[in-house]
């Protein structure tokens, strides 16, 4: 653990407690929220060291966060979507995505190109790892109704 | 208006709620025809995109009642989600008279605490400060970016009150971030303008947009996810018209 992974850990909790203000989340969900944004990029980090590929590992902690906040979710008897949309706000590809503009208003277009596609990429990892768990909890609950009848 | 009627009005303000407050579409639908079916509707048809509501409820004595609900603005409020979510649960359990739901439903809508607006001000700035930091800026960037952060949510605030269009707000915001933000680097404060306007960028990035329009459309709402795409295109592409006017109007020095 090197300087800026302590800085990283701790701006990406304030950074999901900003966004949980901003979202309107209080109380014990928005400190749960706030570390969720912690626990995903320590995920990150640490999942890094062994997944170089970094969609994949953006996947694996969007997955790894979402059943977090689906724990939580059902803990505090709340939905689970603002914690785990607050919880992943640290993985949104925001320094790529400026770095894509950048190169476009540059004119260079290849640049642009592999750095749009980078973003891209992430942001569809990040969708994917949240529609996965919140399709298998739908079974569940389905799974669960059918179960009454 | 009939009992039913009443019931169907109630569930629908219910509903009409929920996606106001940024609930999921799928979660409402599916919602609303659980509390229809507890109060023995034998059918309840809803139909639900991002700007529309459209639920059909069918009694056991062969009667059917429609309502529609036309939604101009959502805007994130998780807390009062969590009210309407647990009033959800307490109708199904207690299943409740349509007044007492109402009720219900005024006193959630007075009840609901916000935050003051000097904090959500503050919150603007501290997390373009943090991302800064956290995308590997340094502490004079990070003061730089606090305060961009600050105009910028003065500026949305401005726009507003005065012109209330979304995507004009959005360009207009990311205009006056890129402005201070390459004002700072000529006055020295700052050695790039990189790392200041990731963390500027992160608090108008429609990347919550994005994320739930690419799960509606993977579980299948198609046309609540198109929808919810295209305004998130739309948003990136202001922000990118933002940045570019600017840099355009300082002469592309110091990207």
């Amino acid at each position: 653990m090197n300087k800026l992974d302590w800085i990283q850990l701790c701006t990406a909790f304030v950074g999901s407690l900003g966004f949980g203000i901003l979202f309107n989340i209080r109380g014990r969900r928005l400190l749960t929220a706030a570390f969720g944004g912690f626990l995903a990029w320590g995920l990150c980090l640490a999942l890094g060291e062994w997944i170089t590929t970094e969609p994949l590992n953006y996947f694996i902690v969007s997955l790894l966060v979402s059943v977090y906040a689906q724990v939580i979710a059902r803990i505090l008897k709340t939905p689970a979507t603002p914690i785990s949309i607050t919880a992943l706000i640290p993985l949104i590809p925001g320094s790529s995505l400026y770095y894509t503009m950048a190169s476009a208003f540059q004119g260079l277009s290849d640049d642009f190109v592999v750095k749009a596609v980078a973003t891209v990429e992430m942001a569809a990892a990040l969708a994917l790892g949240i529609i996965v768990v919140s399709a298998l909890s739908r079974w569940r609950v389905k799974w669960k109704f059918s179960g009454l009848k | 208006m009939n009992a039913t009627e009443q019931l169907l009005d109630c569930v629908m303000d219910l509903g009409q709620q929920m996606l106001v407050c940024g609930g999921e579409v799928h979660w409402i639908e599916e919602s609303l025809c659980t509390i229809l079916r507890t109060y023995g509707a034998t059918q309840t048809d809803v139909f639900i995109i991002t700007s529309s509501m459209v639920v059909t409820v069918h009694t056991a004595d062969g009667n059917s009642y429609t309502q529609t609900r036309r939604i101009s603005e959502t805007a994130s409020d998780f807390e009062k989600l969590h009210a309407l979510n647990d009033c959800s649960r307490w109708i199904c359990k207690d299943h409740p008279a349509p007044e007492a739901i109402r009720v219900k439903l005024h006193s959630i809508t007075a009840q609901t605490k916000h935050y003051p607006l000097w904090l959500d001000f503050c919150c603007y700035g501290i997390i373009a400060g943090a991302f800064t930091l956290f995308f590997g800026g340094g502490f004079p960037e990070a003061g730089v970016s606090l305060i961009v952060g600050l105009l910028m949510r003065t500026s949305i605030w401005l726009c507003d009150r005065t012109i209330s269009n979304k995507i004009f707000t959005k360009f207009v915001a990311s205009l006056v971030a890129t402005l201070v933000s390459l004002l700072a680097l000529h006055l020295g404060f700052v050695s790039g303008v990189d790392k200041v306007m990731i963390g500027n960028i992160m608090t108008l990035i429609p990347g919550i947009g994005l994320t739930n329009a690419l799960r509606d459309l993977f579980v299948g709402d198609s046309i609540a996810g198109l929808l919810r795409t295209i305004e998130a295109c739309i948003t990136a592409l202001a922000i990118a018209g933002g940045f570019f006017a600017a840099v355009f109007i300082t002469g592309g020095a110091g990207l």
